[in-house]
């Protein structure tokens, strides 16, 4: 059994994106677990990647094929997990900020996070602060991941917090910000909650922030 | 030497030299919305006529001081002339590209007349408006992307990189060889034009590549580059490069125009004596949220590491005060 997780965890951590779903196809058939393949392979894989990742180990080119290779592996497994599924860790939004196209980062977040657990929905790039909010109040999420790459953008990232504290929504979402620019001194100075370095400190801060927020009013 | 901003300038790009201060250069923008209102001229007229271009450029000589002046404020001339939809923006937002029409690799199709499409004549024409008003007094920097950017542009920077990941050499590698001439001939065309210095934008930064992705695919494309050139070239990579910088001044560039998160200390120290160095006043902490007093003190402890040529790090924040650019210009005006 630990045979099948090791190659698959093997085969992440090195992007074998070609041979991803044969060794997921052979664990199935040799009746793996399927929350084993998901959590003690996958899932601590990615760990392993973003780790590297923060240590300059490996660079984007690298992450992006393990989260490929992933990708590849779960679509296997999906179908095989319904009516099984258990409640999402929480829901998170993501975006870039208006003015701001750049999602690499973004969407490298994004990949740690699912691969974390939660439910994470990508409302893209350059998004206005009246459309976040907008989706912000409809969608009720635990969390609002705000990304910029640009030093021209990362002033929006103060304006989509003041109009969430305009429409009394502050305390019922968390705000994340990350990106090039930013830094833990910034997030603090706009009143974000908290600033992610990378990928896998935005996964340790989504774990900690679920739960604290209010609800949203029915 | 007599000390005008041209020779500071000039002299600085080959650490010659070093008359009576450190210049101030800005080799990307500095236009920020202070500079747009004393100038009265704003974005995006300055992205797209050439008089309005070539005058913003000369408000941070005769306005803030710098002894430089680079009329080009976006990275999306060459993406647009190459098919890119290009969103020019307006006066709070930058020019983005819209459109990544080669995401499939196929072959470049560059057009005959490149350099006579809107946003590379605009450019040009800039440069000889700038060329005739300014004649010997300030330094003219030209810009151009180099191959690794323009395939961002054209693939997307997600794909590119991913293709990289993947061990597509061969795909990734044509691409980059198909868009060179774009760059030397726009390069080419501002040096006639009237720029004294270039830069070359190719963003291959510590935050999305490996030094190792950087020696076995651009290296060898940097190297055939920069032996076309005639003229001084600045190479710009944004982010940490403390990796690589050792490549950089083996491609062959003349100038490195480097970050604060590097220390400019370690930087001289290692590169110094093989490329001249320009930077590397912080924007996000210092320029756009930072004091005078901070501006000064980076500029100053530029100066005093060995940085040839003093100024911000990358294009600034629009909303940057505009006397925390003043600081540098107050910095480098008290001498070594």
């Amino acid at each position: 059994m630990s045979g099948h997780l090791d190659e698959i965890k093997d085969a992440v951590i090195d992007g074998k994106h070609k041979e991803i779903e044969d060794l997921v196809k052979a664990a199935i058939e040799d009746n793996v677990n399927i929350n084993e393949i998901v959590n003690d392979a996958m899932i601590t894989a990615m760990d392993v990647v973003g780790q590297k990742f923060a240590d300059k180990e490996i660079f984007v080119p690298e992450m992006l094929v393990s989260a490929v290779t992933v990708k590849k592996g779960l679509g296997l497994i999906k179908p095989l997990l319904k009516g099984k599924e258990t409640e999402p860790r929480g829901t998170i939004i993501m975006c870039t900020v208006k003015g701001d196209i750049h999602d690499i980062g973004k969407n490298l977040v994004i990949m740690m996070l699912e691969g974390a657990g939660f439910h994470v929905i990508d409302l893209g790039v350059d998004l206005t602060v009246e459309k976040l909010i907008q989706e912000v109040e409809k969608m009720k999420p635990n969390i609002l991941g705000l990304s910029a790459l640009l030093t021209t953008t990362m002033p929006e990232m103060k304006k989509v917090i003041e109009e969430l504290k305009a429409q009394e929504l502050r305390d019922r979402v968390k705000v994340m910000v990350g990106g090039a620019p930013v830094n833990a001194a910034f997030a603090e100075k706009i009143g974000a909650d908290a600033y992610g370095k990378d990928a896998v400190e935005a996964v340790r801060i989504s774990r900690r922030f679920v739960g604290q927020t209010e609800p949203f009013p029915l | 030497m007599k000390s005008t901003s041209h020779n500071l300038v000039m002299s600085a790009l080959y650490n010659g030299r070093k008359g009576d201060r450190p210049p101030a250069g800005n080799p990307t923008s500095i236009v920020c919305h202070g500079l747009m209102d004393a100038a009265g001229i704003s974005f995006p007229e300055a992205h797209v006529d050439a008089n309005a271009m070539a005058d913003l450029a000369l408000a941070g000589h005769e306005i803030l001081g710098f002894d430089t002046v680079m009329p080009e404020y976006s990275v999306h001339q060459e993406s647009a002339a190459l098919g890119c939809d290009v969103d020019w923006g307006d006066r709070d937002t930058m020019p983005d590209s819209k459109t990544s029409p080669y995401a499939d690799f196929s072959d470049i199709q560059i057009p005959e007349n490149i350099l006579e499409k809107p946003s590379m004549r605009v450019v040009l024409d800039a440069l000889s408006i700038l060329r005739h008003n300014v004649g010997d007094k300030v330094a003219i920097i030209g810009k151009v992307m180099g191959p690794w950017t323009l395939s961002y542009h054209m693939a997307g920077t997600q794909n590119f990189l991913l293709r990289i990941g993947m061990g597509e050499k061969e795909k990734v590698i044509k691409m980059m060889r198909q868009l060179m001439p774009v760059t030397i001939a726009f390069a080419r065309a501002q040096f006639q034009a009237g720029a004294d210095v270039l830069v070359l934008a190719d963003h291959v930064t510590g935050d999305l590549a490996g030094p190792h992705h950087y020696r076995e695919l651009l290296l060898p494309i940097h190297k055939e580059i920069t032996s076309q050139m005639g003229g001084p070239l600045i190479l710009h990579v944004c982010g940490d490069c403390n990796d690589r910088l050792e490549l950089f001044a083996e491609a062959g560039f003349d100038v490195y125009h480097f970050e604060f998160q590097m220390d400019a200390q370690v930087v001289v120290k290692k590169v110094g004596h093989r490329m001249s160095l320009v930077g590397c006043v912080n924007n996000p902490q210092v320029l756009y949220q930072g004091t005078p007093d901070d501006a000064y003190a980076q500029a100053r402890y530029a100066i005093e590491a060995g940085v040839n040529i003093i100024g911000p790090e990358c294009a600034i924040p629009l909303a940057t005060p505009l006397e925390n650019l003043e600081a540098i210009i107050s910095a480098v005006r008290e001498g070594y």
